[in-house]
């Protein structure tokens, strides 16, 4: 009974054709939109995990909070205090230094380009390990020796020089407030996607050089950025470093903050996660509108079968044959709705994953709850004209013209 | 004779609120097996009315009523639908066919209410339809096909789940003379078979087709006599 039900809801969907698809285009809207925007939310979360995968999981600052946000030599680090870190803790820190990046043009001839220039102190590569694909990566010698060399991306090398090979030329840059010649001496391949460009705030280059070189001896900096050996257990060191750096500057242990990029990538993870959540539930209020759609269309059709639903319970349909016909129709409307507004956002979200060059992720459990949810709309809306049908007098509506 | 239709003190009353309409006034009737009936009055004369509680449609009435043995006025809503089903055939003045079915299907709808397997199903209708004449327009839809050939759609409709009792509501009151009288000798040949016919009417023609002749006005029996075949 119920495959009949089945086929007889399928047929009467075939019979209207355009008013069955402008009715599933409303289920198609919702249930796309929703995936759409799941799945991009969950995209973004994959792309933040990776972001901080590359950046080394051990990866992590400190600093002391200033009483009353006046900051003095007691709460700044200076170069010394970085490597005095560096010293107590030994093996368990693979890195200190600051976070001395700006924002410079670097020129070589007439052409310029915008990049962002980041020091990096002994050790480089513990906090930046990028794939060096002409040239070699900065030395612990040149960070000593202060040398005004510079690690560039494939592309910024390209759109200056004409090739990606530039090592061995020089490029004009502000350093530490100065023009100065810096030498290339390593290229590295560019992997960012556009998403993780937009994402990581703006669309400029990264390019590597000597910390030694963009601030001066005896500067003081505010925070110290460390990467944590990855065989150590990251809550414990951290409270190691803070107490540490409490005996160090004369600090109250509670004034010194220390943060892991774990625990500020799980805060950006539940941030994305609600935010998807949150837009992914607007767009649910389409599917709400979806199933007005079709309940409305589902009440026309109720009125304009009334001779056969009359026909049907004189020839012997009970109550509820004639309730799950229209049911299923409903939800079958719906359904397919559903599946085809599934594909469609899969599509979607997958073509813009292709344009900005990033793995799409599209949970499975998403899907599930869209078509499920969809399907439950049909059912929840064509409920009500469902009930309309199945209640008609048969004398009446054999009559009805 | 055992009866097919039994039928004591029936009262039917349609209360409008303001007025009351007493369409049916204690009225007894007894059809038995195999008997050929014509129902026949003017509009408002309560034959409609009375239609529609021999096949089971409405059971808002005072009386008793027994069809094949079965009290229709203590069932359900659920079990009224059973018992149209398995035990009456319609056919209806306006075909009643569902449109964009094929005949084939339409014939095939009592069965699937009944629960029949499709396989057995199509079988049966196909030979149904044969039976009828229409062996060559099973799959022709409604639109497809004249008054007559809608009409003995319906009829093999009417047959399919072999019920007690063939209930048609002005069979031929869409139909020309000659189609009238070719559903006429369906009804004829299928009496002869063995079927219980009645036939609702008020063309004085088409109930002298038949075996007996019942005569309503104002909700009333006025007479009820057998037909006296000429020659």
């Amino acid at each position: 009974m119920i495959f009949e039900n089945i086929k007889l809801a399928m047929f009467s969907i075939r019979a209207n054709k355009m008013r069955s698809f402008l009715t599933m285009l409303g289920m198609i809207i919702g249930i796309s939109s929703v995936i759409a925007i799941v799945s991009l939310g969950d995209t973004m979360r994959s792309v933040v995990a990776q972001e901080y995968e590359n950046f080394g999981s051990g990866l992590a600052y400190a600093y002391i909070m200033a009483p009353d946000d006046v900051y003095t030599e007691n709460e700044l680090f200076t170069k010394e205090d970085a490597a005095q870190l560096k010293e107590a803790m030994d093996e368990a820190v693979t890195y200190v230094g600051f976070s001395s990046s700006s924002r410079t043009d670097v020129k070589a001839g007439r052409k310029t380009e915008t990049i962002s220039l980041n020091g990096l102190a002994e050790n480089p590569t513990a906090m930046e390990n990028p794939q060096i694909i002409y040239g070699r990566m900065l030395k612990d010698k040149d960070i000593i020796e202060k040398k005004n060399f510079v690690v560039l991306d494939s592309t910024t090398a390209l759109n200056l020089f004409g090739q990606e090979d530039a090592v061995g030329k020089t490029v004009k840059a502000m350093v530490n407030q100065q023009t100065e010649d810096l030498l290339v001496i390593g290229i590295f391949q560019n992997t960012d996607s556009a998403l993780k460009k937009m994402m990581s705030g703006g669309s400029f280059a990264k390019a590597y050089v000597p910390e030694s070189i963009m601030i001066n001896e005896n500067s003081q900096q505010w925070a110290l950025y460390f990467c944590m050996a990855e065989d150590q257990d990251m809550t414990q060191l951290q409270s190691r470093i803070q107490s540490y750096i409490a005996r160090m500057k004369n600090q109250a242990v509670e004034n010194v903050k220390c943060y892991s990029a774990k625990e500020e990538m799980g805060t950006i993870d539940t941030m994305l996660g609600s935010l998807s959540a949150v837009v992914g539930a607007i767009a649910a209020i389409s599917l709400v509108v979806g199933g007005i759609g079709i309940m409305n269309i589902m009440l026309v059709s109720v009125t304009e079968r009334t001779r056969e639903i009359g026909i049907r319970k004189a020839l012997g349909a009970r109550t509820g044959d004639i309730m799950i016909q229209f049911l299923i129709e409903a939800a079958a409307i719906s359904a397919a709705g559903g599946v085809i507004g599934t594909i469609l956002g899969i599509s979607l979200v997958g073509l813009g994953g292709m344009l900005v060059g990033v793995g799409v992720v599209v949970k499975p459990t998403v899907v599930v709850v869209a078509v499920a949810f969809s399907a439950m709309v049909g059912l929840g809306f064509g409920l009500y004209p469902a009930k309309k049908a199945a209640k008609k007098d048969p004398v009446e509506a054999l009559r009805y013209e | 004779m055992k009866e097919v239709i039994k039928i004591e003190g029936l009262n039917k009353i349609y209360d409008t609120g303001a007025i009351q309409v007493h369409a049916l006034r204690d009225v007894s009737l007894f059809i038995g097996e195999g008997e050929y009936v014509a129902i026949m009055g003017q509009s408002g004369s309560g034959k409609s009315t009375l239609m529609n509680i021999l096949g089971c449609m409405d059971r808002n009435f005072q009386g008793s009523y027994l069809l094949d043995g079965i009290p229709i006025v203590d069932q359900g809503e659920n079990d009224l639908s059973r018992i149209r089903n398995k035990k009456i055939g319609f056919v209806f003045q306006a075909f009643q066919l569902i449109p964009r079915t094929s005949a084939l299907k339409n014939v095939e709808i009592p069965m699937i209410y009944g629960g029949m397997k499709a396989e057995e199903r199509k079988s049966k209708a196909t030979d149904l339809l044969e039976k009828v004449g229409l062996g060559e327009r099973v799959h022709h839809m409604p639109n497809e096909l004249s008054g007559g050939q809608k009409q003995r759609v319906a009829i093999a409709r009417a047959l399919a789940n072999d019920p007690a009792l063939i209930l048609a509501d002005e069979p031929t009151g869409n139909l020309d003379t000659h189609s009238s009288h070719e559903i006429m000798d369906f009804f004829t040949k299928l009496n002869e078979e063995g079927a219980t016919v009645v036939v609702v009417t008020h063309e004085e023609d088409i109930a002298q087709c038949t075996k007996r002749i019942i005569r309503f006005q104002d909700g009333q029996v006025i007479s009820d006599e057998k037909v006296v075949k000429e020659g």
